[in-house]
């Protein structure tokens, strides 16, 4: 019961692992933007075949990136019932929506297996997989910091139409800065909770309602030191200098070099690569 | 020691207005110091009488202090002590201009607070370090926490690199620049906090009970940290309820009910502990120590204020009482 309550171990976002693999060292902004086209070629990829090369580049990219795959797996778990649900949801009801497409397995009612959906439910379950095992390796192998620094940079251009994109990325920054934090929080507070009787932890991991239902005593108090916090955050910022709007230089700089474009180039590739391919089933 | 009447001081900061403009462009984002060194007699903050009260309104506006003055010269040491409420914070808000005073004035370095157009350089001159470890740290990793006070300064960032190396080695943390805070321990993140504050180069560094919420291994990191920043000749401005911190300081100002009480060096305030009593506060440990032995053996000397004093009193007695014996 007491791993329930370390909250900290379970979040992987924002949790930078250095590996100082090649991976890491990419200019956050290629990386951000391949990163981000894999993904949409993921979902545009509806072959078995694909998605299991997609699957197969997913697990390279944690080879890569000399990440151990645990990491991946770790952030799936907390996917899991989202997946399953929506695996049952389609394969029960896809057949019948979208009109009966494929051999008929099954029929039931307005229960409807078709090979279509069993496409269907095989190709999402694998794109959600691939997708967090992307993000994983995205948010395992980039720090906040350059996460952050590569989306202002991407939306820089948007910055000259008037859009507070620094803005923008220190609200994201402190943010995720202030993750850990309230994990932390939470864990303290649960523990309180718990030494006067309340119960965390005793539902199953797959028992939604009764795990979200856990939380509601939590809330109130954690955003109660959430607006403590911010108050006195606010101040520290403005102690230091900190005034909304101001031109502001940046420690960070980034300038991409010859291997981060030949490596945005091989995302680029592989992510054509699986939209485009002739996977034959 | 002297016991401040409201009024006491008279303002001296005509001469410091006038060549603010000339001394400190209001507008420049380039970085130097606010202060000419060498020209000691001349205060870095000099806190005029200032009354404040929050909220607006005459019915429902609070008076955190009235009438308080302050100064404080380049290379000073002041402890601020008092009560839960007396208006500590809300006077060190006034110190770098986060709250300007409802009557009376504060000068940073011949700049008012209440000119907007040099907020940013008194908040250069005059950093502040806050209670919790944890809000004040914005950047999920340690360096760019340090960089963000210099980004906000508009400092170049070729020039960065060097501040920020410096402010970290200052403060001890170097070998942690590229891990995210929260894995820090609280002395340590407070640490980075105060690297952060010098990396900006200020020439005074105010702590608001900077030390309150860490254990006594974290505070006595960050009291090495203060002190060595002092005797480096970084003025400090320190709010503590730790009486061991205070007799640190070269003079404390003790705060009552939102006025200025007692005002004196550490030796001079806890030499009477009953008027620190009237206040609600303590004598520091060692003191109360040194106090209790010399109501028995007069020679021990009363004012001892620190353990060190306390040890070394006692070398002293059992030296001379050794020699008595030989002689
Ligand atoms: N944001 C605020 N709004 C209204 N009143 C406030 C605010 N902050 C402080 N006060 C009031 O101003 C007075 C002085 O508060 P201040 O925080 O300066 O005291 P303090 O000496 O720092 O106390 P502590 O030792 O608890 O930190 C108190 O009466 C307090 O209730
Ligand atoms: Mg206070």
């Amino acid at each position: 019961m007491a791993g329930d309550f370390e909250l900290t171990r379970n979040i992987t976002i924002g949790q930078y692992l250095p590996t100082g693999s090649v991976i890491h060292r990419m200019d956050p902004r290629l990386k951000l933007l391949a990163a981000a086209l894999w993904i949409l070629s993921i979902s545009l990829c509806h072959t078995y075949l694909g998605n299991v090369a997609g699957l197969c580049v997913c697990l390279a990219l944690f080879a890569l990136a000399r990440i151990p795959l645990s990491y991946g797996l770790s952030g799936l778990k907390p996917a899991i019932p989202f997946i399953l649900i929506l695996a049952i949801l389609q394969l029960l009801f896809y057949g019948n929506g979208y009109g009966p497409s494929g051999q008929v397995y099954f029929h039931w009612g307005i229960l409807r297996i078709t090979s279509a959906s069993v496409r269907v439910v095989v190709v999402s379950t694998l794109r959600f997989v691939e997708i967090i095992f992307a993000v994983s390796v995205l948010t395992l192998s980039t720090s906040i910091t350059e996460l952050t620094h590569g989306v202002e940079g991407l939306l820089r251009p948007l910055g000259r139409m008037k859009v507070p994109v620094h803005a923008f990325a220190l609200i994201v920054t402190i943010a995720v800065r202030f993750v850990p934090t309230f994990a932390m929080e939470m864990e303290k507070m649960m523990k309180a909770q718990a030494s006067r009787g309340a119960e965390f932890g005793t539902g199953s991991w797959w028992n939604i309602a009764r795990r979200t239902r856990d939380v509601f005593p939590l809330i109130i108090p954690l955003f109660n030191t959430a607006l403590v916090r911010a108050e006195e955050l606010a101040l520290a910022m403005e102690a230091r200098g900190y005034v909304p709007g101001q031109a502001r230089t940046a420690y960070r700089r980034y300038r991409a070099g010859g291997r981060d474009i030949v490596m945005f180039l091989a995302g680029m590739a592989l992510s054509a690569a699986l939209v485009f391919a002739p996977f034959p089933f | 020691m002297r016991t401040v009447v409201a009024g006491a001081t008279s303002p001296a900061t005509a001469g410091a207005a006038g060549n603010a403009n000339g001394e400190w462009p209001a507008e420049g984002r380039r970085i130097h110091s606010c202060v000419a060194k060498g020209s000691s007699m001349k205060p870095l903050i000099e806190v005029n009488q200032i009354s404040f009260s929050y909220g607006q309104g005459p019915s429902q506006s609070v008076a955190a202090f009235t009438d308080v003055s302050l100064r404080v010269y380049p290379g000073e040491y002041v402890a601020v002590i008092g009560q839960n409420g007396s208006g500590k914070s809300t006077l060190a808000k006034h110190l770098n201009g986060i709250l300007t005073p409802t009557r009376g004035d504060v000068w940073v370095a011949g700049m008012n607070t209440k000119d907007a157009s040099c907020k940013q350089q008194i908040r250069r001159c005059v950093g502040m370090v806050f209670q919790s470890p944890d809000n004040q740290l914005v950047a999920t990793i340690v360096e760019d926490d340090v960089a963000f006070g210099l980004e906000n300064l508009g400092v170049p960032p070729g020039e960065m690199q060097e501040r920020i190396d410096e402010a970290l080695e200052a403060v001890g943390m170097s070998e942690y620049r590229h891990r995210p805070p929260h894995f820090l321990s609280g002395g340590q993140k407070q640490r980075v906090a105060i690297a952060g504050i010098l990396a900006m180069r200020p020439d005074c560094l105010v702590l608001d009970e900077a030390t309150s919420m860490l254990d006594s291994f974290g505070r006595a990191e960050i009291l090495a940290v203060v002190r060595r920043l002092n005797q480096q000749g970084m003025a400090i401005v320190t709010i503590t309820h730790h009486m061991s911190e205070v007799a640190e300081a070269d003079r404390v100002l003790v705060m009552h009910e939102g006025r200025v009480a007692l005002e004196g060096t550490p030796r001079e305030l806890f030499a009477h502990p009953d008027q620190l009593e009237a206040l609600g506060l303590d004598v520091p440990e060692a003191s109360r120590v040194a106090q209790q032995v010399h109501a028995r053996i007069p020679a021990f000397r009363r004012d001892a204020i620190s353990v060190e004093e306390v040890v070394a009193e006692v070398d002293r007695l059992a030296g001379s009482g050794g020699e008595r014996r030989h002689g």
